[in-house]
């Protein structure tokens, strides 16, 4: 598959010190489904609002299906944008809303009708054509302005936190439909939020910005086992980080002191003994050991909080140095609550050394 | 909560019966001048009477202003054409002439008109008088305008001012040769009319205040109106600005202004004090001095006036004063008179 | 007790702007209707009922003819002060990226209003004289070789000190529309393939409407009503509605007359002013 959307050394310098991007390059796919994921600040929408022209890179350049359009205004690019807050004409109707996009294009008077119908049909609130944007509700208007832009067919679709103003509920919904919508139409997603869970639910590849560079990029599942730094693990799911040294290095297996003992680890490359490093692990990859239970890594601690959150239990344990870790036990069984851990009781936590992640350097995000 | 309800209360009564209580001070509504301080501060320190001014700008002031409500004014002092307006809007009382000292010495030719009479009692003295002339600027004349026909030349066009008043008729009227100007028939004054409208594209502005038409002579837009003899000509000449007036030869317009009591007025004692200050050499040299108008008391003047002043108020000059038209009530024409004007306005 | 002195309260809080309305408002309105039907005798005026003033305002053309004169330049004084008011309106808002710059810009507008109205007309007499600013700097320049009278005491000149007196009331409502319009808005229709100026056709101008009846609405009104205009720079031309009615009042001494005319004025700017709010209400349920 071509490239549809080429970044080469994006840059937007707002004064020396101040900096939104630096030096970023991307290649987008054809059909691809690309998430920028990210804190505020990081740049994302920084980046997204370039690829939409809404603001122009003090460096590098933009090319849109193998043309550069870094200096085309937005209404030249065959780009359309889901804005935050949807950004609908308040004054004029749904239909009107929809139809707006298609006055600039090639689309005979009488078939701008039909365009329309299909697009609101896509997104199932053709029966809203007559009304006002402000007499809807926000996951419908949400709707309205993806029928908007998808309208348009473009070459590429920039979605800028499209979901943020819907409560948690629809939100999850929301994810699964453009989801949907995108198998179903094909064109390719440019998306930027800040929630981790939405960026692995939808995308077909996330790429985590820090500081207004590039921090890693992959599928998400990829990111997910095997995040690139404490920063990409802290802000993908939840990690336990532990400072510590490597007591015995090699090339699979290598052991690591941490203040309240050793943990074997296998990480993604070849570690020497003496290196500085922080390990880390995901509370849902940890368990509690039963009575007598053994495993290759222990950490033995006391409990100290049991946080319930409905599917599971999240069991902060206090280990050797005063360290806390957290581990992650679903609750599969009604009855298994019985089981509950008791604040104060001696715990012992194991975590499969496959399951450890080596970042080099001390310092935890 | 007693006492502030007493103090509002004091405070209110203050306001409100303030003037009527104080025995010592007259409220006159007047033009400007007429109660200058260079000669009323003289009469207050004599009378021990204090005298607070108001002023008008027109004639037209008089009446709205005592319609508003009584107890206000003491004395007023309207224009000839005015005054019997206020005698029949029942504003005004007739005057005890016998408390007037110098009432035999004022022009009988004033002493005989209607506007200041009612069932054989005066209501109004006459104070200070002159004529509506009109007037040019020198620099902008070769030949000496004459006539009022002049301010009908094309050539003069966006040079004209006239008056903002119903006497534009009266101008007109004369233009057109009908001469019995405060009697115009319908057509007549429908004539004048068209004369003004005729007038209108040359027409600058039409002056509302003195002040207006000295500033319009002064700012070079106008070269030749009507306008108070004596006054604005002597307000330019303070200015450097060299006019002539003159009086045309169709005539001019002459006006009488005359001191009348307000009806129910508590300060009689102070009013009739005031009014032989008036027509006394203080009073009539006064306000002659600082309006330069001639003066109802040609006794008075001739001891107070040097005999070029005298000579140039007209004031020994009865056939002068005999060649003014002065001004006389309209009684029922007034609508008909103003109506013309206001539509010559409107146009 | 306490409910009775909050009762109180309450009655004062609104007591005191009702019986402010009713005595300052109501009661002036009720005196002019009733004098509108009185009758004039000489020398005053006397009670009647009859609908001879209101006749007379349309039979005699003197008065429509100053009702209509007053119509036009108060449509001129509106469509000038909008004409200026909204590109600088528009700059402020959109293009001035210093907001000390904006600041300064917009107060530079207002300022004017906090100086005596007679003060900001004899302004622009002094400019439009014969001998005035504007015809020396022309002189100056060489177009004119003559100073020209074309300037001063007419409609013009009005239209003029009208616009600059009253432009600020142009000039904030549409501000606040335009301040209002979300900057997303005009993105997304650059997005949606529109240019700056379809995109200004399409969505910042309607959605600016209501700031812009606004607008219309109060400098319309407030050079209908206007009568120092025409006594300081207006000419022989110039009278307005507002000058008709103080000769009634004044030197007619036609209270009754004027008083059909106030009505008749009051009846158009109310009129005005409820096409004016049910455009803004459109505005607003469409609006932002």
């Amino acid at each position: 598959m071509a490239a549809i959307i080429e970044l080469e050394n994006i840059s937007k310098h707002y004064s020396p010190t101040i900096i939104g991007v630096d030096k970023v390059s991307l290649a987008v796919e054809d059909g691809e489904f690309v998430t920028l994921l990210g804190p505020s600040g990081c740049g994302k929408s920084t980046l997204l609002r370039m690829i939409g022209g809404f603001e122009e890179p003090t460096a590098g350049t933009i090319r849109l299906a193998d043309k550069d359009v870094t200096w085309d205004p937005p209404y030249k690019r065959e780009v359309n944008m889901v804005f935050q807050d949807y950004a609908l004409f308040p004054h004029m109707t749904v239909g009107q809303n929809v139809a707006y996009g298609l006055k600039t294009m090639k689309v005979a008077k009488s078939e701008i009708a039909d365009h329309v119908r299909d697009a609101l049909t896509l997104v199932g609130l053709y029966d809203k054509v007559d009304q006002r944007p402000q007499q809807l509700s926000g996951g419908q208007r949400q709707r309205i302005a993806l029928a908007r832009a998808i309208v348009r067919k473009p070459k590429v679709l920039l979605l800028d936190e499209p979901l943020s103003a819907l409560d948690a509920k629809l939100r999850e919904q929301m994810q699964l439909e453009l989801k949907h919508l995108h198998e179903k139409v094909g064109i390719t997603f440019i998306m930027v939020t800040h929630d981790q869970g939405e960026a692995l639910v939808m995308s077909d590849r996330v790429v985590v910005m820090e500081k207004g560079r590039i921090a890693q990029q992959g599928k998400p599942q990829d990111l997910y086992d095997h995040p690139a730094s404490p920063y990409v693990a802290n802000f993908i799911g939840t990690t336990n980080f532990l400072p510590g040294q490597i007591a015995a290095g090699g090339d699979d297996l290598i052991r690591v002191e941490i203040g309240a003992g050793t943990i074997s680890a296998r990480p993604d490359g070849a570690r020497p003994a003496g290196g500085v490093v922080t390990v880390g692990f995901r509370p849902e990859k940890a368990r509690l050991l039963a009575d007598g239970e053994g495993a290759q890594n222990i950490l033995e601690g006391r409990i100290a909080e049991v946080i319930y959150y409905g599917l599971g239990l999240r069991v902060a344990v206090e280990i050797g140095n005063g360290e806390r870790v957290f581990v992650d036990s679903l609750l599969p069984d009604r009855l298994a609550l019985s089981a509950v851990p008791v604040v104060g009781a001696p715990a012992r936590v194991a975590v499969e050394p496959h399951n450890v992640f080596v970042f080099e350097g001390s310092v935890a995000p | 909560m007693t006492r502030n309800t007493l103090t509002t209360a004091g405070v209110l009564l203050a306001l409100s019966t303030g003037t009527a209580l104080a025995g010592d001070t007259i409220n006159v509504l007047t033009w400007e001048g007429y109660s200058d301080p260079s000669f009323i501060s003289k009469f207050e320190e004599q009378s021990g009477c204090k005298v607070n001014a108001t002023y008008v700008g027109s004639n037209d002031d008089f009446a709205p202003k005592l319609m508003a409500g009584g107890g206000v004014y003491d004395l007023i002092t309207p224009s000839i054409d005015t005054t019997k307006l206020m005698i029949d809007l029942d504003f005004v009382e007739p005057l005890d002439t016998a408390k007037i000292d110098n009432w035999d010495k004022i022009y009988p030719k004033f002493l005989g008109l209607d506007g200041i009479q009612k069932d054989g009692a005066y209501y109004g003295m006459p104070y200070v008088w002159g004529a509506i002339a009109f007037m040019y600027l020198d620099s902008a004349f070769t030949t000496p305008p004459t006539s009022i026909a002049d301010l009908w030349n094309p050539e003069l066009k966006g040079k004209i001012s006239l008056w903002d008043d119903k006497s534009s008729i009266y101008v007109a009227a004369r233009k057109n040769g009908d001469m019995n100007i405060y009697d115009l028939s319908d057509d007549q004054i429908a004539a004048a009319q068209a004369a003004l409208l005729e007038q209108k594209p040359l027409v600058r502005k039409y002056w509302a205040t003195a002040g207006e038409l000295v500033d319009l002579y002064k700012a070079g837009e106008v070269v030749i109106s009507n306008t108070w003899a004596g006054y604005q000509s002597g307000l330019l000449a303070a200015e450097g600005v060299k006019v002539t007036e003159f009086i045309p030869t169709e005539g001019a317009e002459g006006w009488m202004d005359s001191w009348m009591v307000v009806k129910g007025t508590p300060n009689t004692e102070c009013a009739y004090k005031f009014l032989n200050m008036q027509l006394s050499e203080l009073g009539q040299c006064g306000v002659a001095n600082v309006n330069g108008y001639s003066v109802a008391n040609p006794v008075a003047a001739k001891a107070c006036m040097s005999p070029e002043q005298y000579a140039a108020l007209h004031q020994e000059d009865p056939a002068y004063l005999d060649s003014l038209l002065v001004w006389q009530p309209l009684g029922d024409r007034f609508e008909a008179y103003t109506n013309a004007w206001n539509a010559v306005k409107a146009q | 007790m306490t409910l009775i002195r909050r009762n109180l309260a309450g009655a004062l809080v609104l007591g005191i702007p009702f019986l402010w309305i009713a005595l300052f408002m109501l009661l002036p309105y009720g005196i002019i209707v009733t004098y509108s039907f009185w009758i004039k005798t000489y020398p005053t005026f006397k009670p009647a009922f009859q609908f001879g003033n209101y006749l007379t305002l349309f039979t005699d053309p003197q008065y429509l003819q100053v009702m209509l004169r007053t119509l036009k330049i108060a449509l001129l004084v509106s469509l000038c002060s909008f004409l200026l008011a909204y590109p600088f309106a528009f700059y402020l808002v959109f293009r001035c990226k210093s907001a000390a710059l904006r600041t300064w810009l917009y107060m530079a507008v207002i300022a004017p209003l906090w100086v005596s109205y007679l003060l900001r007309a004899y302004v622009w007499k002094t400019i439009l004289g014969t001998e005035g600013i504007l015809n020396s700097f022309l002189m100056s320049v060489g177009i004119i070789d003559q100073p020209s009278d074309i300037f001063l005491y007419n409609q013009f000149a009005m239209v003029v000190t009208l616009t600059y007196i009253f432009i600020p009331f142009m000039v904030m409502p549409i501000y606040t529309a335009l301040e209002k319009i979300p900057h997303n808005l005009t993105e997304a229709s650059a997005d949606l393939g529109m240019g700056p100026w379809r995109s200004f056709w399409h969505v910042t101008l309607p959605l600016s409407l209501p700031g812009v009846a606004a607008g219309f609405t109060l400098t319309f009104c407030l050079s209908f009503g206007d009568f120092v205009a025409p006594f300081l720079v207006g000419g022989p031309d110039g009278n307005l509605m507002a000058n008709v009615i103080a000769t009634q009042f004044g030197a007619a001494l036609n209270w009754p007359l004027g008083s059909a005319l106030a009505i008749v004025m009051l009846v158009v700017v109310l009129s005005i002013v409820s096409m004016s709010d049910r455009l803004e209400r459109k505005g607003a349920a469409g609006g932002v």
